[in-house]
């Protein structure tokens, strides 16, 4: 009860900050020069013509006004068109956002495969090649930029060693699809029973996953390292190593407490990732959601870009209601 | 005596330590020799500045200068990294580029820490207060939920889309894209140091809330700002790099880390890796040299590792002594 108040409370926060959000980005993207009526119609387009397509686009109209008609498309679910693809945004990010996901849910998975027990090790010995290790890993990840470290994965595993096939797309032009269930092409494959395409999925995620699980390792190696220390120190550690617990119990306690602030981490790099796996995703013409939205900025095509602005806010607030209730079964003081 | 408050008995902590015995270049030294790591930082960024300021004089080619006879040479003699799909050197265009790549990352950071330190100064400063300043404060703050609320990326894109392509564009948008960073860490700082007796003295004394700010507030609440500034110049590297990599930032035949990661693109795929790989090593250096100095400033600027150092630095020259 207590928690649906709460996030009751949270939600009427957020509808003025959408509006914020959306009224923002739709002025400075009108402020990008060019005119979609020209790019569309081309060089050689009459005057006749280009006023028409304006007044039908809405453009003659007042900034305000174009505005208001937008916002109140947006409430009824219509996010408009992109004249690039010519097809409803809705239905061009149907397509991209799965991808985005797929990509970024499995790279910070290896991300936290990689960075609580290193960070754990980390915090647990005071000395030695873990301790080592887990203290330069965050700075040494953090100066890689990821759309180099991406070549470098490719130039190896694709070049030299053609271990994992072409990086271009989620699968190969041979394969079929399997019908969409879900978006994700792992599991839409699966329960289809299309191992070909499963295995073929698979090999084209092995390396922007990586590039992007590598690289991501590192905030939350350091947060886990630098809670699981404070832990460790804090008293109820102390009081259970004086009583003689092993220092495995210890630690794994330790652990429990330290969580909650993973957790935190995770869900911020979430949210940064949505967009800011725009880079991999180019370098691997991946189809994914920020690249719609760069193309989008890149060809003054503003409905993708203000569709995607708009999912991605969506989406890192349905994020942090997740967090808000993973805190509530992980933290017993939130209860 | 509305002046003197600052380094007096109410001094924070962060001023205590610069006026302590452990402040100095002599602790700066030992702390170098104790901590290699820190120092190797140090000497990665002198190099690459150095490096690119002597450029003209140490590069063997000219670093805009195609070559179509010796498009694609391996590296080897006399290019050393090789030759790009035009024939340009590589080496030469690697050791010209951070001068387009350091000076957008230093320009924006710096732009930012000034916009976004003094923004959030005077938000934490005022926003205890009643009336119009706790208004102005909230909506900077707002301003700033919404600056962040947006993907980084693609808002760095839309600035430089909106201002046109150019230099000044892309250190417009770094600064932008930084500037929520400065105003949170320092708002953070005043609202604590805003409940310092110091500061209350001042007010009492009739000190004018410009003079508070700017002679009590600003510089006990610098440290940190500094080792932000130190770790942001990397990410700033990254992203005018990353911008240029698109085609959104620095244009092709500039010597630029990025555009040249992003021309040899397509050479990778054919198994001529150096066009792409050294330019991204030297990125990849250069920014891990200012992680390594952030993180030194780090210490240096929080007053309890700074004892911590302090006391360990002690210990080991003891226990020199007692050998010797």
């Amino acid at each position: 009860m207590q928690l649906l108040a709460y996030l009751g409370r949270r939600l009427l926060f957020v509808a003025p900050q959408l509006v914020g959000i959306l009224l923002v980005s739709f002025f400075l993207l009108k402020l990008i020069p060019g005119d979609p009526a020209v790019m569309m119609l081309g060089p050689f387009a009459t005057d006749d013509g280009l006023a028409r397509l304006r007044a039908e686009l809405g453009l003659d109209r007042s900034l305000l006004e174009q505005f208001l008609i937008y916002l109140g498309n947006v409430l009824q679910g219509d996010l408009g068109t992109s004249w690039q693809t010519t097809l409803p945004v809705t239905t061009d990010l149907a397509q991209r956002f799965p991808a985005t996901l797929e990509l970024v849910t499995l790279a910070l998975l290896l991300a936290l495969a990689i960075g609580v027990p290193l960070g754990v090790a980390g915090a647990r010995y005071k000395k030695g090649l873990l301790r080592t290790t887990a203290d330069y890993y965050g700075l040494f990840a953090g100066a890689l930029p990821d759309f180099w470290f991406g070549l470098v994965l490719i130039f190896l595993f694709y070049t030299t060693w053609a271990l994992v096939p072409a990086p271009l797309g989620r699968l190969d032009f041979v394969i079929l699809p399997p019908p969409e269930i879900t978006g994700s092409l792992l599991i839409d494959s699966t329960l289809a029973g299309n191992w070909q395409a499963l295995r073929n999925a698979a090999g084209h995620l092995v390396l922007p996953v990586l590039t992007l699980g590598l690289i991501n390792a590192g905030p939350i190696l350091k947060m886990t390292q630098s809670t699981m220390e404070r832990m460790l120190e804090s008293d109820f550690s102390r009081y259970a190593e004086m009583c003689g617990l092993p220092e495995r119990v210890v630690a794994r306690k330790a652990l429990r407490n330290a969580l909650p602030s993973v957790v935190t981490i995770v869900s911020v790099l979430y949210g940064f990732l949505i967009g800011g796996a725009v880079l991999v995703e180019i370098v691997f013409s991946w189809g994914g959601a920020g690249q719609y939205a760069v193309g989008g900025v890149l060809n003054a095509d503003l409905n993708p870009v203000m569709g995607f602005v708009l999912y991605s806010a969506i989406l890192s607030l349905v994020i942090y209601l997740i967090v808000d209730l993973i805190y509530f079964a992980i933290d017993p003081r939130t209860r | 005596m509305a002046e003197a408050p600052a380094k007096g008995d109410g001094a924070p902590p962060g001023s205590s330590a610069t006026a302590g015995g452990s402040g100095g270049i002599a602790f700066f030294l030992a702390l170098l020799r104790a901590r290699p790591a820190y120092a190797l930082g140090y000497v990665i960024v002198a190099t690459v500045v150095v490096l690119a300021v002597l450029a003209p004089w140490v590069a063997p080619y000219n670093p805009v200068q195609a070559s179509p006879v010796d498009f694609l040479k391996p590296p080897g003699w006399p290019h050393v990294m090789g030759t790009d799909a035009t024939g340009m050197d590589i080496f030469s265009r690697v050791i010209y580029a951070p001068r387009i790549d350091l000076a957008i990352a230093l320009a924006g950071t710096l732009i930012s820490a000034v916009v976004g330190s003094a923004l959030g100064a005077a938000a934490g400063y005022y926003e205890a207060q009643r009336g119009i300043g706790t208004f102005a404060a909230g909506f900077v703050m707002r301003a700033a939920d919404v600056l962040q609320a947006f993907p980084v990326f693609v808002f760095a894109i839309a600035v430089v889309a909106v201002l046109g392509q150019s230099l000044q564009s892309v250190v417009i948008a770094v600064a932008f894209v930084n500037t929520p960073i400065y105003l949170r860490l320092m708002r953070g700082q005043v609202l604590s140091i805003r409940r310092m007796r110091y500061v209350e003295a001042a007010y009492i004394a009739g000190v004018s809330d410009f003079g508070i700010i700017r002679r009590h507030v600003i510089p006990n609440a610098m440290a940190p700002v500094l080792a932000q500034l130190s770790v942001n110049i990397g990410w700033a590297i990254l992203l005018t790099a990353a911008l240029s990599f698109i085609g959104a930032g620095v244009e092709a035949p500039t010597p630029e880390w990025g555009s040249m990661i992003a021309m040899g693109f397509q050479s990778i795929i054919t198994g001529h890796w150096w066009p792409s790989i050294f330019p991204g090593l030297a990125l990849a250096v250069t920014v891990f040299g200012f992680a390594l100095i952030g993180s030194s400033v780090e210490v240096l600027a929080d007053p309890a590792r700074r004892r911590a150092l302090a006391g360990e630095l002690e210990a080991r020259r003891r226990a020199r002594l007692a050998t010797a």
